[in-house]
């Protein structure tokens, strides 16, 4: 037995092109929507606090991973410190930025919570873990109840 | 065999006791009530048609049909294969089978692929293929028939593009026509 | 060329299965939650009506259809801490629509192998994210080279499969309505309904035009949901409750993706893993033996078909049983006593809410209003999906 009359003529071998056309909307669920209506209308910050360990989640969800306990939304400042950073030069397509951007793991105060966002205001070789820094939010006009309404983190 | 008495006793409580989940509507999105964010992504794929089906799809360009034959199970195998999924073995041969069969079931469809009402209605059905193994066929679409003359059994031939036309497709086949009194 | 199988079952259990709670959430069209908080509001019930903690659990389950609905393609890992998986071991099954009673199959191994003495299964769906219509995802479950130029929508392989099923066992569409007018009136009593209604068959037969024979109020809904169920050991389920409900038989089968080159009119996939599970179990009336049952019902059609395929009534018979009432809720034979797919929502995997959960529910006699009338002891929950193609069977008791 053999795989008898096998194409070896590259140009007689098909394909198809095809496209995904989805698109999907995300809702930001019970948290979320807390977290950015308070951002967007108050510019505030929330997280939210377990109520049986008192582990502090950033950002907010209604319920601990670990304990399976409910949560309460608590207020915090917003600031916090670059726990780690890198400089990206390519954007998601790979091609080359004109003006690399600088990302941030930022540990926000008074949570056991980080946050993935920008730095702005501040030169790549000035950066360095353990800085402080403090959110520049868009003006309230702007804001659309997005993880974008915070523009970048600057030294605080 | 019911147990009228004690029923009431046996039944200990109505569970689930509670249920959660906030129900929203299309509106409370397109109105901004609730946060949310949207994301279109551009996914393109190349789908490669391997050795059967590349050869499958010539063999339309020159409006015929290829099939493959297991002579373990003795199974003419449509669309074709390279190898028989029932005898787990390569196929022994390729030939050719007939541009003509039988309708084995149907529908009449009123909606496009996203649910979206079609301007006219179109007939899909799944057609075996004569001179395949029984059974053997594939899900085309039906045409120069209406909805109601549709019956299960009904003899069908294929409409072809013009050879000019034709691109190494499924579509290259138009639609399958009765073919009563051919 | 039609080969029946049946296989040789080479099976060694460590320790018996039992189904000690359950939760599900409210099944909708759109519901706000994000998945991992509805997995986790289901996955908290459970716990609770089992009386454990998350910290109880050793191992966690999850099943979730096609990452294209909730659009987060690692969606097993995105559901994670939701689901009470956090630092466990932790997996994620997926066979299309079958996944409802293959995650529960799933969780069956971790306990029965003795690898875990407490499994958590957490099933959960968000169809809302998809746009421009859930269906629209279904477009890429089809061969793209020989369907997919068709611009087929999933619809059609149900109404030809449909069409196939009335065709061969000269079976009416009113016949088959009935399941419709069953199933929503059913789901009146369950809270999480999202489609209960009292209806007729003239409703169902004027309904809009799908794909015929297929209408509108042939089919479940698209939804937004959740459900948990747990599963331990017999010593645990001792320390916990009187009233254990065993899993006593699992079973799962896939016939060809080469769909059309099958005669669709019966579920031979469906037969094939009721025969496993049958035989674990030691069923072989199992219209004598099973007291109730939850087929899998997105079609109405589909219940009737699924009936056969699982042996509860002759090929082309199940429609009798319906008309004479045998499958109503206080009937002989209660099929879809939750109100099922048709009535309370189809979020496909998380439908194990109304397949497994309703069964342990059943035969723990904690369904409340919706409790069949008679007694029972031995009922069955089974799923389906992908092109035609899985039939996931479980069977349970409250006898071991």
């Amino acid at each position: 037995m053999t795989f008898n009359e096998k194409i070896v003529n590259v140009r007689e071998l098909k394909h198809v092109e095809g496209k995904i056309e989805l698109y999907w909307i995300y809702t930001s669920g019970e948290a979320g929507d807390k977290f950015f209506k308070a951002l967007k209308d108050e510019g505030k910050f929330l997280a939210s606090k377990c109520s049986y360990c008192g582990k502090t989640y950033f950002p907010p969800r209604i319920y601990c991973e670990y304990d399976f306990s409910e949560t309460e939304f608590i207020e915090i400042s917003g600031e916090g410190r670059v726990r780690a950073f890198a400089v990206a030069t390519l954007d998601s397509y790979e091609k080359p930025l004109e003006n690399p951007e600088i990302y941030a793991i930022i540990d926000l105060d008074d949570t056991d919570g980080c946050i993935v966002h920008l730095l702005g205001e501040v030169e790549i070789k000035e950066v360095f873990i353990g800085m402080r820094v403090k959110p520049v939010l868009k003006p309230k006009e702007d804001r659309e109840g997005r993880i974008t309404d915070i523009l970048y983190f600057k030294p605080s | 065999m019911k147990m009228d008495m004690d029923m009431d006793v046996n039944i200990k409580k109505n569970y689930p006791s509670y249920v959660r989940g906030r129900e929203i509507k299309a509106e409370d999105i397109e109105e901004g009530r609730v946060s949310y964010n949207l994301h279109k992504p551009n996914i393109i794929y190349s789908f490669t048609a391997g050795q059967a089906i590349s050869k499958f799809l010539n063999g339309l360009k020159e409006g015929k049909l290829l099939a493959t034959e297991c002579y373990s199970c003795n199974r003419t195998l449509f669309p074709p294969r390279i190898f028989c999924e029932v005898c787990f073995r390569p196929i022994d041969k390729w030939c050719e089978v007939k541009d003509s069969g039988v309708v084995e079931t149907f529908s009449i469809s009123y909606i496009d692929p996203d649910a979206k009402p079609l301007e006219k209605p179109i007939i899909v059905a799944v057609i075996s293929i004569d001179g395949a193994s029984p059974k053997m066929g594939i899900m085309h679409i039906l045409g120069e028939v209406e909805p109601e003359d549709v019956y299960i059994g009904m003899r069908v031939r294929a409409v072809w593009k013009p050879e000019s036309e034709r691109e190494g497709s499924i579509t290259d086949i138009m639609y399958w026509k009765p073919a009563e009194g051919d | 060329m039609n080969v029946e199988r049946i296989k040789g079952l080479k099976f060694h259990k460590k320790q018996d299965v039992a189904i000690v709670g359950a939760g599900i959430t409210t099944f909708k069209r759109r519901l706000n939650e994000t998945g991992k908080e509805l997995s986790y509001y289901a996955a908290k019930q459970a716990l609770d009506e089992a009386g454990l903690s998350i910290k109880d659990v050793d191992m966690v389950v999850m099943g979730s259809a096609p990452d294209a609905f909730d659009g987060v393609h690692m969606k097993g890992e995105y559901l994670l801490d939701g689901s009470g998986g956090s630092d466990k071991p932790y997996m994620r099954v997926f066979v299309g629509g079958g996944t409802g009673v293959f995650a529960p199959i799933a969780g069956y191994w971790h306990v029965a192998s003795g690898l875990a003495d407490v499994c958590l299964v957490v099933c959960e769906e968000k169809m809302s994210s998809c746009y421009p219509h859930p269906q629209s995802a279904f477009k890429y479950i089809w061969d793209p080279i020989l369907e997919r130029p068709l611009k087929p929508n999933l619809i059609w392989i149900f109404a030809l499969e449909m069409r196939r099923y009335m065709y061969v066992n000269n079976i009416k569409h009113e016949d088959i309505a009935l399941v419709s007018v069953k199933n929503k009136a059913n789901a009146l009593d369950h809270p999480s309904a999202q489609l209960a209604a009292r209806i007729t068959v003239e409703d169902v037969l004027n309904s809009e035009p799908m794909a015929l024979p297929v209408r509108r109020l042939d089919v479940s809904p698209p939804s937004d949901g959740a459900s948990a169920i747990m599963m331990v050991a017999s010593h645990i389920a001792r320390q916990l409750t009187d009233e254990p409900v065993w899993v006593n038989g699992v079973g799962w089968a896939l016939d060809t993706t080469w769909w059309t080159n099958r005669d669709l009119y019966f579920p031979r996939y469906v037969a094939e893993a009721a025969r496993m599970a049958y035989k674990m179990a030691h069923i072989t009336n199992p219209r004598k033996e099973v007291d109730v049952a939850e087929p899998y019902d997105p079609f109405d059609y589909k219940e009737l078909h699924h009936m056969e395929g699982l042996g509860l009534a002759k090929k082309g018979e199940a429609h009798i049983l319906t008309r004479e009432g045998i499958t109503a809720r206080d009937g002989d034979l209660p099929i879809c006593p939750s109100g099922g797919l048709l009535g309370v929502g189809n979020p496909i995997a998380a439908t194990m809410g109304v397949k497994v959960a309703e069964i342990y529910w059943q035969l723990a006699y904690r369904a409340g209003k919706r409790q069949v009338a008679k007694e029972v002891t031995t009922g069955i929950a089974q799923a389906w999906g992908d092109l035609m193609q899985i039939g996931t069977v479980m069977v349970l008791s409250n006898k071991r």
